[in-house]
């Protein structure tokens, strides 16, 4: 009997750890060429899990489109996916196993600002490319800059100052501020009160509730109390979805205008009509119309069966740029292709991005948005209120303050 | 601060408690009953979330999900109360900590391959979706049910345990487990029916969160963690301990959040803390 109890107890055990920690080799392909290996040390759990997704989603797409096309340099593309749960120590961990241990020279699709600077730091010591599709944290491209980093992305400072420029024009005045506490949160606030002041406007309150809040009664009561005309977001993930909700039932969308940083197809899912006008920055809404953008989105939802989101987008754009640039090198050497990066151009959805040498920040266009409702789609979707050319929404080089 | 802000503020609290005290009260019995601390409790409370958003978004009836949502969350409980734990109540705690941690794991990453990762939306019903004027302020009329449902719950339950026979053999358990044996009560069967139970209130719990919270993976670690809180607060195995827990739990996130939003967590802690140095037992518990 005591064997029995102590078998069944090392089973359950030996099953969980299996379920937590097996699943990567799941997803693993196995491709007979030599493969060009990129390594994806993304969230695939917890509250941040709906972005790992959508890095998985969109690489899952390009990796089938670029073996399509007979590969780059003739050689298949794999994708190695892990799971960091959304900590920097663990990001570092897997990080450090794709590429010492299945010998990856490029990594992507790394979701949280934290997890993106904890392994940007590491990638001078391990030789080992960084292409950014997440990352939000000004620093990643300015006081943390490293040559071995890039974000074709959209950065956080650059989404504060897409609304920012959109609020400078508005007629609206007092804003409360609300972002989560940690990096990017607390960035984008900072920013655009800044911003704000700059103009003569003013942010009357901030607040930063910590990541993965549940009730937002108190901070409402507090937007309520202070008079604002409208509370700018900058929430993670669930967090979001979950103020709006909240926001919606406390008549808070009634009393002020609810901005936010990122317009989110995974909130508005989540959030339902309670997210029904609010307005924010996008750092690709997939309604963006032009041909190209077209074409990819139904071939998108072709595969997945759902809409992209912004980082799935974000993330194929930044696999494409990065086998562009392997191919315009010749070669995987990851010091010839940081030279074929640097000063390159991209053919992006929405037009040519190029990437700055000086910080490796890409200038990208962004949008301002509305979610509204559309007989055609069978959730709220993004509508392009306005379009910011890259001059104007990218910092000074190596800052995160804007000329 | 205005009248209109303070009143939304006590209701807040009011509607946290309601929530932490249906999930907490649950560990607290299966704590007293079973003398077994459930690191699991919190993924029933998960479970409850997302079997209610199935039922809801087949059915369309919140009301159908709260009838069903909570047996069958107890039956899965009971289920593997009765395939698993029952075999090791005579183990040293660390066997049993260490199999409801490895329950916990497993039943979260079920609810990923079944409902995947993403949250989940979950409509109340219509009525209780909009909201209410109360006075000079507006409240979410699905606030004042969840208050409801905690005062109903918390009320029905004390007079289970005081009034009918089978709260006198469950009390009787918790006195003293071979003694009630003795007397002819099968304590295989209690346990596994106030596990179930315990789970089926943390079902319930998470049926009403969703319309809330939404069901979202990660929101049973959440809530296990303050639950644990209330209850070392309370007193394990106590049910008023469980109802003040949650209650000075609910109040320190409200009042934490709007006076000093930047340790509002750590006020719960320090509460913890103090109780642990000065009656380690909790307020309700009893000294052992």
């Amino acid at each position: 009997m005591n064997v029995t109890r102590r078998d069944f107890t090392k089973g359950a055990l030996a099953l969980g750890t299996g379920l937590t920690l097996g699943f990567p080799a799941v997803l693993r392909r196995a491709y007979a060429a030599d493969p060009i290996k990129i390594g994806v040390p993304a969230v695939l759990s917890g509250g941040a899990a709906q972005y790992g997704l959508q890095a998985k989603r969109a690489c899952e797409m390009f990796a089938k489109d670029i073996q399509a096309k007979g590969g780059v340099l003739g050689r298949p593309v794999e994708f190695i996916f892990e799971d960091t749960t959304g900590d920097p120590a663990t990001a570092v961990r897997k990080a450090q196993k794709l590429v010492e241990k299945d010998g990856v020279k490029f990594l992507t699709g790394i979701v949280l600002s934290s997890e993106a600077l904890a392994v940007s730091a590491k990638c001078p010591e391990w030789k080992v490319l960084f292409m950014s599709s997440f990352t939000g944290v000004g620093a990643f491209t300015a006081a943390k800059f490293n040559r071995y980093s890039f974000r074709p992305n959209t950065s956080g400072p650059m989404g504060a100052r897409t609304v920012s420029l959109y609020m400078a024009e508005s007629p609206m005045k007092r804003f409360y501020g609300v972002g989560s506490d940690y990096a990017w949160g607390r960035d984008s606030i900072g920013s655009f009160d800044r911003q704000m002041t700059a103009v003569k406007k003013e942010v009357v309150g901030k607040d930063f509730p910590p990541i993965g809040t549940k009730d937002f009664g108190s901070y409402i009561a507090k937007v309520k109390q202070s008079k604002a005309e409208a509370c700018f977001t900058v929430l993670l993930g669930q967090d979001a979805s979950i103020f709006f909700k909240q926001a919606e039932q406390f008549g808070l969308n009634k009393e002020v205008k609810l901005v936010t940083e990122i317009v989110e197809l995974a909130n508005l899912k989540a959030a339902g009509d309670a997210m029904l006008g609010v307005i924010g920055g996008s750092r690709y809404p997939f309604t963006l119309d032009t041909p190209k953008n077209r074409d990819w989105v139904k071939r998108f939802y072709d595969m997945h069966n759902v809409w992209p989101d912004m980082f799935d987008g974000e993330t194929y754009q930044a696999t494409e740029w990065l086998a562009q640039a392997i191919t315009a090198a010749g070669s995987d050497d990851v010091e010839k292709v940081i030279a074929a990066l640097e000063d390159s151009t991209y053919e992006a959805p929405e037009g040519k991005r190029t990437m700055r040498k000086c910080d490796h920040q890409a200038v990208k266009a962004s949008w301002m948005v509305e979610a509204v409702k559309d007989p055609k789609y069978p959730h709220l979707i993004p509508k392009i209120l306005a379009t910011y050319p890259g001059d104007r929404v990218t910092p000074k080089c190596l800052t995160e303050e804007f000329a | 601060m205005s009248p209109a802000i303070a009143v939304e503020q006590l209701l807040n609290t009011a509607a946290l408690s309601a929530l932490l005290f249906l999930v907490s009260v649950g560990l607290s019995l299966v704590f007293g009953i079973l003398r077994v601390v459930n690191f699991a409790h919190g993924m029933f409370y998960m479970l409850g979330a997302y079997i209610g958003f199935s039922i809801v978004s087949r059915s369309g009836s919140f009301w159908l999900a709260l009838a069903l949502a909570p047996p069958l969350v107890g039956l899965i409980g009971a289920a593997l109360e009765s395939t698993t734990l029952r075999f090791i109540y005579r183990r040293p705690p660390i066997y049993q900590v260490l199999l409801t941690f490895g329950l916990s794991l497993i039943l979260e990453e079920a609810v990923r391959i079944v409902w995947g990762a993403t949250a989940q939306a979950v409509d109340p019903p219509a009525w209780l979706a909009g909201s209410v004027t109360l006075g000079a302020t507006v409240y979410p009329t699905y606030r004042l049910f969840l208050i409801t449902v905690g005062a109903v719950v918390g009320g029905g339950l004390w007079l289970f345990l005081k009034t009918t026979r089978a709260g006198l053999v469950i009390r009787a358990v918790a006195q003293n487990g071979e003694m009630a044996g003795c007397l002819g009560t099968d304590v295989r069967r209690v346990r596994t029916a106030v596990f179930g139970l315990a789970c089926a209130l943390a079902g319930l719990g998470g049926v009403v969160a969703a319309p809330m919270l939404t069901a979202y993976l990660g929101m049973g670690i959440g809530v296990i963690v303050e639950a644990f809180v209330v209850v070392v607060i309370g007193g394990l195995g106590s049910i008023g301990g469980s109802i003040v827990g949650s209650l000075i739990v609910g109040a320190a996130q409200t009042w934490g959040g709007f006076f000093i939003s930047e340790v509002a967590m750590a006020i719960m802690y320090a509460v913890m803390a103090a109780v642990l140095i000065f009656r380690p037992w909790g307020l309700f518990g009893d000294e052992e």
